[in-house]
């Protein structure tokens, strides 16, 4: 296992060690995808696989580059599950046939990671955008498979998961469920004077709620 | 033991040899239709080609998640994957190998190591202590037959005792949760995906579900629906060192709420049941000396 640390700029948390999937949890108007997309960001050399069940690849891609997160189609790939055949995106765009389709995005994630990893990008961080999507168009027990699928491949490869949930729509038992298949879990809320995030489950992190700021660009 | 299923001869000697050299021991098929005879409790995972003899790859997927359901799967084929259609298949998640990527043979083999090691397809949360809780359950359930009627006493005793139509004494191994007594319903071995008891002993302490029907994990389980089970309580059955290798249950045909005192009561059987499975084994260990 490697120990070189995922670091996150501008963001208050620690490092996270490698092979590790959080659960992000938080609802959309308080900038959960926002910092979801934030946390792809790593440094020169990394890559990102994003997965999106609910924009179009424009559109997520234009909302990386808010978030800092540069595309680059030899680093950066995203498995679209919504369609709409965008050819100007700077990344590799996978079309899967949509979010019931787990069987695909799996397959297309374990082949674009191997093709990364065989342009030697060894560090890879993962987003999924997002698990809702996911429940809305299967049930609990398919989906908690491909996440203990998707969770083991990322901590197999030393890579970084973030997937991302709103808890708000669904009920305790499958967001306990869920939680239950990643290392740890970060909340995210609106507070007063803005969005906030805590961590839980992962060690060294402060689990005190903090302020994040949304201004990347 | 590990299947390896390859219409291509010499492919599928190349790919068992070198599962068999990582330390596997594994079994092979040329079609759809051998693979499928050999699904059985020690089927540890399943490595096909998608064009089969018989059969597609993600089609025998579907039959083995049917049959053993837990069991990691890897299509390791000459398609790519642009060429395969998985919509149709959309449930059935499966590691994808393509035969043209550089040392594919090994990385199978990786893939295979984690996914026995971690057991990371199934479609359940694993406690923590899942290794110690198997090696628990194997060391106190040597020859569970032999408590059938103590149990039966005592679910029997549970059901009369919170007044409900049913009770039952189960061990969960790897795969499955057998049942040691039922009392009021009659119950075979079940998937541990499709059990309630699967996510109880995650918990801490007594599970309560009032509803089945409520509750997400459960609500499609046809199971539940066919046993005419809306209510499930259940205590673990829990050794000393914390690991529960089973569960004591109670199960009514109707949604009801389930007291304070009735959970320190189930409780207290599942702590019965427990002594009585240590009580066996001790007398296993004296016999044997």
């Amino acid at each position: 296992m490697s120990d070189d640390r995922y670091g996150f700029e501008d963001v208050p948390l620690d490092t996270i060690r490698p092979g590790t999937t959080v659960l992000l949890a938080g609802p959309s108007h308080a900038g959960t995808r926002e910092l979801g997309l934030r946390l792809l960001a790593g440094r020169e050399g990394e890559g990102a696989i994003l997965v999106t069940t609910n924009r179009r690849s424009r559109r997520i891609a234009a909302d990386c580059e808010r978030a800092g997160l540069r595309l680059a189609a030899d680093s950066t790939a995203i498995l679209d599950c919504v369609g709409g055949e965008d050819s100007d995106v700077p990344a590799q765009v996978l079309p899967v046939s949509g979010p019931s389709d787990l069987t695909g995005i799996g397959m297309r994630y374990s082949d674009v990671h191997r093709e990364f990893a065989r342009s030697g990008i060894d560090r890879i961080r993962t987003g999924l955008f997002s698990l809702s999507t996911l429940l809305s168009f299967g049930d609990l027990k398919t989906v908690s498979r491909f996440v203990h699928t998707l969770v083991g491949r990322i901590d197999s490869l030393d890579g970084l998961g973030v997937l991302v949930v709103d808890p708000a729509i669904h009920d305790d038992a499958t967001i306990s469920t869920l939680s239950q298949f990643c290392a740890g879990r970060i909340d995210v809320r609106e507070g007063d004077d803005g969005p906030e995030l805590r961590a839980r489950g992962l060690p060294s992190q402060s689990r005190d709620w903090r302020g994040f700021d949304l201004a990347w660009e | 033991m590990l299947l390896c299923v390859d219409s291509d001869a010499a492919a599928r000697t190349a790919t068992a040899e070198t599962l068999r050299d990582a330390g596997f021991t594994v079994a092979e098929a040329a079609t759809a239709g051998a693979a499928r005879e050999r699904f059985d409790d020690d089927l540890e995972g399943v490595v096909t080609e998608q064009t089969l003899s018989g059969g597609t790859g993600l089609e025998l997927v579907a039959d083995v998640r049917d049959a053993v359901p837990d069991t990691p799967c890897v299509l390791f084929t000459d398609v790519p994957v642009a060429e395969i259609d998985t919509a149709a298949f959309g449930d059935l998640v499966v590691e994808y190998v393509p035969k043209d990527a550089p040392n594919a043979r090994s990385e199978v083999v990786d893939l295979l190591n984690h996914a026995v090691a971690f057991r990371d397809q199934t479609a359940y949360p694993l406690p923590e202590n899942e290794e110690a809780r198997l090696a628990a359950l194997e060391q106190h359930a040597a020859n569970p037959g032999e408590l059938g009627e103590s149990f039966d006493r005592l679910t029997e005793l549970a059901a009369e005792l919170f007044g409900v139509d049913a009770a039952a004494i189960g061990l969960i191994d790897t795969h499955e949760q057998r049942f040691l007594a039922c009392h009021g319903v009659s119950l075979g071995p079940m998937d541990r995906e499709d059990t309630i008891c699967t996510y109880a002993i995650l918990d801490d302490g007594v599970t309560v579900i009032e509803d089945t029907e409520e509750d997400p994990r459960f609500a499609e389980n046809e199971g539940l629906e066919a046993a005419n089970i809306r209510f499930y309580a259940s205590a673990p059955i829990e050794t000393g060192s914390g690991e529960a290798i089973g569960t004591f249950c109670v199960y009514d045909d109707e949604p009801r709420g389930f007291s304070a005192r009735d959970r320190e009561l189930l409780s207290l059987l599942g702590d019965e049941a427990m002594e009585q499975l240590t009580l066996r084994r001790r007398l296993r260990e004296v016999d044997d000396e």
